[in-house]
């Protein structure tokens, strides 16, 4: 396959547009978000809730019209969006899916996105799609290959994405670094910002038996823009990352933790499954902005300066 | 291969065909086994398909019931891997998978059920496009009619089906016990289309279809109006053809016409 010719025409010097991308500004504060879902439609159309801003997941959208691009678009023009996806399959060995990028860059186009997402994991090979997040081994050999993926798809889509770490349940034999070393890695390479899930750190974490204070301190505060917080369901000797439960208790303390580390980052309640009514995700939502707020002055008080 | 994509390739063939090669790569964690951990992958592999045509096919679950759905489900997601990074359009193929797997051919309602909730799925997502109204059909002069051609709404789909499926859909959809399915001797003419937001149905008399199939195809007004006449009372054939059209118009299934 004839990458370069899949690429934009301003990408006549791919060095300097890539340097361009990876200097690009940091992506501006949101302030506290939710996972737009289709159960909310009417209520977020009809009520316009206090919600900062809004993440959608980029392939309910890629769809050739009807309601649900519909609904977008209203969506669009009363909160910001960002486009989170679950199909980029970034760490995949297989040829890069251009009909899957241009289908991204599409819907970019009509929602403006304040930013495009994804995860650090592959879903598929060999033609196939498995519609998981995998997992991949810490090797240098997988960085050189992810770094490459990134730059191209950034390259693509004309612009720095932002990509999150998955719930992992298994850890392979061969690494040669942590999670965190990796993504670090990754971002200062590639110039991709993170998207820092608190909930999948405190799942790793105990399926893998490190502290996930480990991983939050080994991450670059300046990398990361987004925290999402979830649910997830313990299975006594493993945690399965369900996203259909409310945060616990242990995901908040953690989250207090990643305040005081990276300050002040646009934070979004993620609910995938057993989707309750939207007050109660309200409730979530507004309790990340009391911690945030509650431990940003703690910080400024602390340092002699309002932190962010 | 890099040994990055042979243990890529390694993990998926675990998952697909419960081969056990990628445990020897894999750790045992301070708390569980390889095996139990990796197989949450493989549990979630089919478990989250499963969902996915659940979701897709709800009236289909409801009439086979929790147990026959998803062992249907699994037969789907081994015979047909999914292939489309969406998972929305993994159990297009379902129709289908039913139609040629045993034991679930030898129940043709089964695929016709499919067949119909895919319609209206498709329907609910389909490409934008104009909606003709009635005004737009007063620019034509009446020796213009016999050559207006028509194009449907991208949302607007016609096929047949060999069963009672579309009474068995409407009544799981009104949560009545629905009727023994049947073969029946004529197919049902099936128009599938959407009206604003909403995926609509309507079984076509054979004489209707005939004409939305010729008009789907560009033929003129004036010819369908041959065609009616051949089919049925010819000198009614002319008023037939404008009830029709008429009634496709004011459902929103066409989004054009031009004369000539």
């Amino acid at each position: 396959m004839n990458v370069a010719s899949r690429l934009p025409n301003s990408m006549a010097a791919p060095e300097r547009a890539r340097e361009s991308i990876k200097q690009s500004d940091k992506p501006p504060f949101l302030g506290f978000g939710l996972g737009l879902r289709a159960q909310h439609y009417d209520e977020i159309l009809n009520s316009n809730p206090p919600i900062d801003w809004f993440e959608v997941i980029s392939e309910n959208y890629m769809l050739p019209g009807g309601q649900p691009l519909r609904t977008l678009d209203r969506i669009c023009e009363r909160y910001p969006v960002v486009m989170h996806g679950v199909s980029l399959s970034i760490a995949s060995t297989a040829p890069p899916n251009f009909e899957y990028l241009q289908g991204l860059k599409d819907l970019a186009r009509r929602v403006e996105p304040k930013w495009i997402s994804d995860h650090l994991c592959w879903t598929g090979v060999h033609g196939k799609n498995l519609h998981d997040l995998l997992p991949i081994p810490y090797t240098s050999e997988a960085l050189d290959h992810v770094v490459s993926r990134v730059q191209l798809v950034q390259d693509f889509l004309g612009r720095a994405i932002v990509l999150e770490n998955v719930s992992t349940y298994v850890q392979f034999n061969n690494s040669e670094m942590t999670e965190w070393e990796f993504l670090s890695e990754l971002s200062r390479r590639s110039g991709c910002w993170l998207l820092f899930d608190i909930n999948n750190v405190y799942v790793s974490a105990f399926n893998h038996g490190y502290d996930p204070m480990t991983f939050l301190n080994g991450i670059p505060a300046d990398r990361v823009v987004q925290f999402h917080m979830a649910g997830h369901s313990h299975m006594g000797t493993h945690i399965i990352d369900t996203h259909d439960h409310p945060v616990c208790e242990d995901v908040w303390d953690l989250y207090v933790a990643a305040i005081k580390r990276f300050g002040r980052v646009s934070t979004m309640i993620e609910r995938d499954d057993n989707i309750p009514p939207l007050d109660e995700l309200i409730l979530e939502v507004n309790r990340t902005r009391e911690i945030a707020g509650e431990f940003l002055v703690q910080l400024g008080k602390d340092s002699g300066k309002q932190a962010g | 291969m890099s040994d990055f994509a042979r243990q890529q390739a390694e993990f998926q063939r675990g998952i697909l065909t419960g081969d056990d090669t990628v445990l020897g790569e894999i750790l045992d964690s301070p708390r569980e086994k390889r095996e139990t951990l990796y197989g949450v992958y493989r549990y979630a592999y089919g478990s989250r398909l499963v969902e996915a045509m659940r979701n897709d096919h709800a009236l289909l679950h409801s009439y086979l019931g929790d147990e026959m759905f998803d062992e249907m489900g699994h037969a789907y997601v081994k015979a047909r891997p999914s292939e489309h990074p969406n998972l929305r359009w993994f159990s297009q193929g379902l129709p289908e998978f039913l139609k040629s797997a045993e034991p679930y051919c030898n129940h043709p309602v089964l695929a016709d059920l499919a067949a119909l909730e895919k319609a209206l799925n498709d329907a609910f997502d389909a490409a934008e496009g104009p909606v003709l109204d009635l005004t737009a059909m007063a620019a034509f002069a009446p020796e213009q009619w016999n050559d207006l051609t028509f194009r449907p709404h991208p949302s607007a789909t016609r096929f047949d089906l060999s069963t009672n499926a579309a009474a068995v859909w409407l009544a799981l959809k009104n949560d009545e016990t629905p009727p023994d399915a049947v073969t029946l001797e004529q197919p049902s003419r099936i128009l599938v289309w959407r009206q604003d937001t909403t995926p609509m149905f309507r079984e076509l008399p054979a004489e209707e279809a005939m004409m939305w199939d010729e008009a789907a195809n560009g033929i003129p007004f004036g010819v369908l109006c041959e065609m009616l006449a051949t089919y049925d009372d010819p000198d009614g054939a002319a008023a037939r053809g404008a009830g029709y059209l008429h009634g496709w118009i004011t459902s929103a299934t066409l989004t054009a016409v031009s004369a000539g």
